[in-house]
């Protein structure tokens, strides 16, 4: 047969095989291969497509009308998706010639990403909900905009059995109601950081959404009021209650005697539980599979161990920062025979005898965090490797009595390990990594700080785990030879930590591009390199969205020109005390059109006309800036208010939650009498320094966002006289 | 006023009652008579003396300002009504014999038509009785404003009337009581009764009150012995010794669980009672709110009750009931199927426009003010709210604020106000405006 006549076979496959094959495919890169074939193939992949993730907005129209099987639509990377183009793509008529129905694509819809979507408004979201008439799981997590009339028409959507809405700031105990009396179906409700969630919308939700099963309420200001209403949700599984500083010990009781089907429970950093509220949920629930309650002990005592005996199905427990005794060991391993996951970051009382006795009984251990318990040596490690010839990550950061010898016996033994945390760990030297290497699964090795490596155990890693996908070299002393083998070997790396490694020159960077997968580089205070390198890195790494580069001095404006014409997939970028021209920030602002958001701090070549000309490039599409304070004053208030009108609907034109609760805290800690100009008369010249910055937040400034953010503070509010402008 | 001659009787009969055995102490002396008449006689003399004077002069003062003019008159003012008084208290000592022919010879008469009304025997000892109560709850209200209405009356004499203001003493107020049937005696007042707008009539000018205390103020002005601490002390006190039967009320609408002939028969305990039940059960209800214009109510001081809170029931359901608390609003919610929070439509809109924030601030101020400046004259609580507070005055509906400032008022100025965390100040003050006004909204720029 001739190489002709095999290619016209396959060619001639009907659409089914074809779909049939595709089926088959499993990994990513082999679909895109796949679709990359020919347009037939690519058409197949289309139509069999399920999940979309698109990166950006102008193609989303056609992917759409290609994709009509599409069950999953990610939007979350899009740099901004707005109500408009919501009402665009629902549009019936396609955009220019082709006018083609695009209203389709909804149909089969059933998985909804909009995190992060901070133009969506309701407008939009209604929208989606009515168009959707299968939609099952939405996410709105981190449109800090939303607020009880998205939450309306979010619950339009009635057949809704997933909703995420963490930090949805704006959203109150109305808006969620509306979710709880619109979708009865919802089983699974995220509502982390939704500050102004209180009791009531909580035991509303409790009394409609009866089918709950997945419930976080983590961040929120409630009490044991709203335990007492979780409680009578039977079929609840998962319970999460982070940082509930206001529940106590009484409401955790009411867990006890109720939610009947409760397997897992978060209660880490409850600052008001002590010891005696877990044991009641632990006595009253003796099928627990999962319990979290790191930092909120301050010892594990024996009665709460004496109740933790009973789980004889518990599967993960963490208790980090807590004081732990050998003898606890002893009981946790000869009860609790099935545990995958212990977390002990931070404990007190962690020795090599305790961690004998813990992982002597528990032999189906994957996961083991023992991140700072210093006290541990070789030993320790050995009996690890010895009995939990599963495990599958093992973190050890600040453990630095750990040698080669302990590595030795973890890589002879645990050869399932994919993910391994070092940091710190100064015992660790190139034998080790040559040791270590032997775990071919390895795909996260973090290495910051081992100061004892060199470009030699580097070789070793390069040589043998090909599979590593994230590495942290932080503060190595790797050179350019190291990062060559790297380069050769873990071509599927996709984020490496090059921070503060000094010796890296240029050439080494030009290793770098090698490593087509890399998407996240971090190269602070590299001194040797310059534009050279960063051409090549550029260059080479296509996938690159986040970049930081903060403290590369020696990088000129020939590096940034060929960033501003490669890295068009950069999404993140930190240019801090760069030497970045006007005319280069102009052309990386304005060209990198997948920018959301860039850190522009002390560039001393930039002018303020420069900054001027460079945001005005780029707000339309960034959603984040940072800069220097200083400049508010400096910038025109055209930019000023593009910003803020542009970076967010409603937010302001900085950094958004950070930056304002930065500034409440420095006004907070100078014990400044906040002067609200913001609403009032414009404020007189000496007072202006003060006062405009907040003026710039006005909406940070209305009283309960301003409350929200005051919470975060030490859990106090700030109580601002706002009434008369007070001036000191 | 009322045209039916006999309503008042009985009411007015107790008073008499009490005015006779009040007087029964210094009763008619007719030296005592005679010497008021010849007093009575010279004084009218002086004042022929002086109006003559002023004739006199009127020639000679032309020139002159006219203060001495205005001196003048007030002489004659002050010596006519010297005279009056003299002549009522005169009068006055006549009235056991001769009330019947009396009130004919008092200056104001309009309600002269309204003596000589049919005594109901029954109704004559239970209205004394009636009284203490309503008394007793008259000073249960002190912390109403007690306003004393200073009123002047003939110049030199000053009525001391306490602004009536209904109570709202309910009749759910004794609804705990077990009284055990037939060891109280039951009163029925007619509904002509009940309606009246007064009570209390003076025996001499006919003039109607709502309290026995302010006809008693009232009385002092119809001579000296009115003035007595006798005359002035409540009727009840002295005949408190004796052991009296309860009393208690009926309510003459056939049917109601009020009425003495109902199974479950409640009694009334006081008049007052039986007025507000009455009113409120059975009557129209024609008093409504200005403000909102949908509720009604039969007693006005229901109304005024309600007015006060009028407009703040910011907490609304999809079905239109308003509540003045969240919690009650999400019970409403937890109790019926598909009901939900209604959203105002302005919230979403509202946070558009922030570069404005600062003009629109200031407008907003002065919209509180001037909305300051009308709800002073509607009800004196607003007043006292909003004179420094702007959040106040939002609370005030839509209605209040001049339609001219509506364009310039915007939302953001009252961020500036720390509030609880859960009263979003958009949501509420849109949710106010919703319904009475369409709110233009400012677009962005």
């Amino acid at each position: 047969m001739s190489p002709f006549q095999s290619n016209k076979n396959i060619l001639s496959l009907t659409e089914d095989i074809l779909v049939r094959i595709y089926e088959i495919l499993v990994s990513e890169s082999d679909r895109k291969s796949f679709r990359l074939v020919c347009r037939d193939f690519h058409r197949i992949d289309s139509l069999t497509r399920k999940h979309l993730r698109v990166l950006r907005i102008e193609f989303l129209p056609t992917l759409l009308h290609k994709c009509p099987r599409l069950q999953s639509l990610d939007l979350s990377a899009c740099p901004r998706i707005e109500d408009g183009v919501v009402s665009l793509l629902l549009s019936r008529v396609g955009p220019g010639s082709n006018s083609l129905s695009l209203g389709n694509w909804t149909r089969g819809l059933k998985r909804l990403v909009l995190s992060r979507a901070t133009g969506l408004r309701f407008s939009g979201l209604e929208m989606l909900a009515r168009s959707c008439p299968f939609l099952e799981s939405v996410d709105v997590s981190y449109c800090c905009g939303i607020g009880d009339r998205e939450a309306a028409a979010l619950s339009s959507a009635v057949g809704l059995r997933e909703l995420k809405m963490d930090k949805c700031l704006r959203l109150t105990d109305v808006g969620l109601a509306k979710i709880a009396v619109g979708c009865l179906k919802l089983e699974k409700l995220s509502l982390k950081w939704c500050m102004e969630i209180t009791d009531l919308g909580v035991d509303l939700l409790c009394k409609k959404c009866v089918d709950l099963k997945y419930l976080d309420v983590s961040y929120l200001k409630v009490t044991n009021e709203s335990l007492r209403s979780i409680a009578s949700l039977l079929k609840l599984e998962v319970l999460g209650l982070m940082v509930c500083p206001l529940i106590d010990d009484v409401g955790l009781q009411f867990i006890e005697h109720g939610c009947p089907s409760l397997k897992v429970i978060d209660v880490s950093r409850c600052e008001g539980l002590s010891s005696s509220g877990l044991i009641f949920v632990v006595r009253g629930h003796g099928d627990l599979l999962e319990l979290n309650a790191g930092y909120c002990l301050p010892e594990l005592s024996t009665a709460l161990l004496h109740q933790i005996k009973n789980l004889k199905h518990l599967e993960v427990i963490r208790i980090d920062g807590a004081r732990i005794s050998e003898s606890s060991f002893q009981v946790i391993s000869a009860n609790c025979k099935s545990l995958v996951e212990i977390g002990l970051s931070k404990c007190v009382g962690v020795t090599n005898m305790g961690v004998m006795r813990l992982v002597s009984g528990c032999i189906n251990l994957r996961v083991l965090n023992l991140t700072c318990c210093r006290s541990i040596t070789d030993a320790a490690i050995s009996a690890i490797a010895d009995s939990c010839r599963n495990l599958v990550c093992l973190k050890l950061e600040s453990c630095s009595m750990i040698t080669e010898k302990g590595l030795f016996q973890l890589a002879s033994f645990c050869l399932l390990l994919e993910e391994i945390d070092l940091t710190d760990c100064c015992g660790v030297n190139d034998r080790g990594l040559e040791y270590l290497s032997k775990c071919s699964e390895l795909s996260c090795l973090k290495l910051g700080l081992c100061a004892n490596i060199s470009d030699k155990g580097l070789s070793y890693i390069s040589s043998n785990c090909k599979k590593i996908h994230e590495l942290d070299l932080y503060r190595c002393r790797i050179g350019d030879d190291g990062l060559d083998a790297l380069s050769t070997g873990c071509k599927k790396l996709r984020k490496l930590n090059l921070s503060y490694c000094n010796e890296v020159s240029d050439r080494g960077l030009g290793y770098i591009g090698r490593l087509e997968e890399l998407s996240d580089l971090e190269m602070r205070a590299l001194h040797k390199i310059t534009g050279v390198g960063l051409e090549a890195v550029v260059a080479g790494c296509k996938r690159l969205a986040d970049l930081d580069m903060k403290h590369c001095e020696k990088v000129d404006d020939s590096g940034f020109l060929s960033l501003s014409y490669y890295s068009r997939n950069l999404r993140q970028i930190n240019l801090s005390y760069c030497a970045i021209s006007d005319t280069a920030l102009c052309m990386v602002m304005g060209n990198l059109t997948r920018l959301q958001e860039a850190k522009l701090v002390h560039l001393r070549n930039v002018t303020v006309e420069g900054f001027e000309l460079a945001l005005g490039a780029c707000c339309e599409r960034v959603k984040k800036v940072k800069l220097l304070a200083t400049l508010r004053f400096v910038l025109s208030s055209e930019i000023l208010e593009t910003l803020h009108a542009r970076g967010d609907n409603h937010r302001s034109w900085c950094t958004a939650a950070q930056l304002t609760c930065c500034l409440i805290l420095r006004l907070y800690y100078e014990r400044q009498p906040l002067s609200c100009h913001a609403h009032g008369n414009p404020p007189s010249t000496e007072h202006r320094q003060r006062t405009v910055e907040m003026a710039k937040f006005p909406h940070y400034l209305s009283s309960a966002n301003f409350f929200t953010i005051g919470r975060f503070i030490d859990g106090r509010p700030i109580l601002v006289a706002c009434n008369q402008p007070q001036v000191h | 006023m009322l045209s039916d001659n006999r309503i008042k009787a009985p009411v007015q009969d107790g008073v008499v009652n009490q005015l006779v055995q009040a007087s029964k102490v210094q009763d008619w002396d007719p030296s005592a008579m005679l010497d008021n008449l010849s007093f009575l006689e010279q004084k009218i003399h002086q004042l022929q003396d002086l109006v003559h004077l002023i004739i006199g002069r009127k020639g000679q003062v032309l020139g002159r300002p006219d203060e001495l003019v205005v001196q003048q008159q007030q002489l004659v003012t002050a010596d006519l009504t010297s005279i009056i008084v003299q002549l009522i208290s005169t009068a006055g000592s006549l009235l056991p014999s001769g009330k019947h022919t009396l009130p004919a010879a008092t200056p104001s008469l309009e309600q002269s038509g309204q003596f000589g009304g049919v005594v109901f025997p029954s109704a004559q000892g239970p209205l004394n009785d009636g009284f203490q109560p309503q008394n007793a709850g008259g000073s249960k209200v002190s912390g109403l404003p007690n306003s004393v209405d200073i009123s002047r009356k003939n110049g030199n004499e000053q009525n001391h009337i306490i602004e009536e203001h209904e109570l709202k003493d309910e009749e759910d107020v004794e609804e705990g009581e077990s009284l055990i049937p037939g060891t109280y005696e039951i009163l029925q007042l007619e509904k002509e009764e009940i309606l009246a707008p007064h009570t209390h009539f003076c025996t001499i000018c006919g003039k109607g009150f709502k309290r026995d205390a302010n006809l008693r103020m009232h009385m002092r002005g119809h001579g000296d012995e009115y003035k007595t601490p006798g005359a002035l002390a409540k009727p009840n006190k002295e005949s408190g010794s004796e052991p009296t039967i309860i009393k208690r009320y009926s309510c003459p609408y056939t049917g109601c669980k009020r009425n003495k002939d109902h199974k479950k028969f409640q009694p009334l305990k006081t008049i007052l009672c039986v007025k507000n039940h009455y009113k409120r059960t059975h009557c129209d209800k024609s008093y409504i709110c200005s403000r909102c214009n949908t509720k009604k109510f039969s007693v006005i001081a229901d109304l005024k009750t309600h007015e006060k809170h009028c407009g703040k029931d910011k907490w609304l359901c999809s079905c239109g009931t308003t509540f003045s608390r969240k919690d009650k609003l999400f019970g409403h919610i937890a109790l019926f199927q598909g009901h939900t929070p209604a959203i105002p439509l302005e919230e979403a809109k509202a946070p558009a426009g922030p570069s404005d924030q600062g003009d629109g601030n200031q407008s907003t101020n002065k919209v509180g003010s001037m909305n300051f400046n009308f709800s002073s004259n509607v009800s004196s609580e607003s007043e006292v709210q909003s004179s420094t507070d702007i959040k106040g005055s939002i609370d005030d509906p839509a209605g209040y604020f001049s339609p001219l400032s509506f364009d310039t008022c915007n939302f953001g100025g009252f961020h500036e106000f720390p509030r609880p965390p859960f009263d979003d100040s958009e949501s509420s003050l849109a949710f106010l405006l919703s319904g009475s006004c369409n709110y233009p909204q400012k677009s962005e720029d």
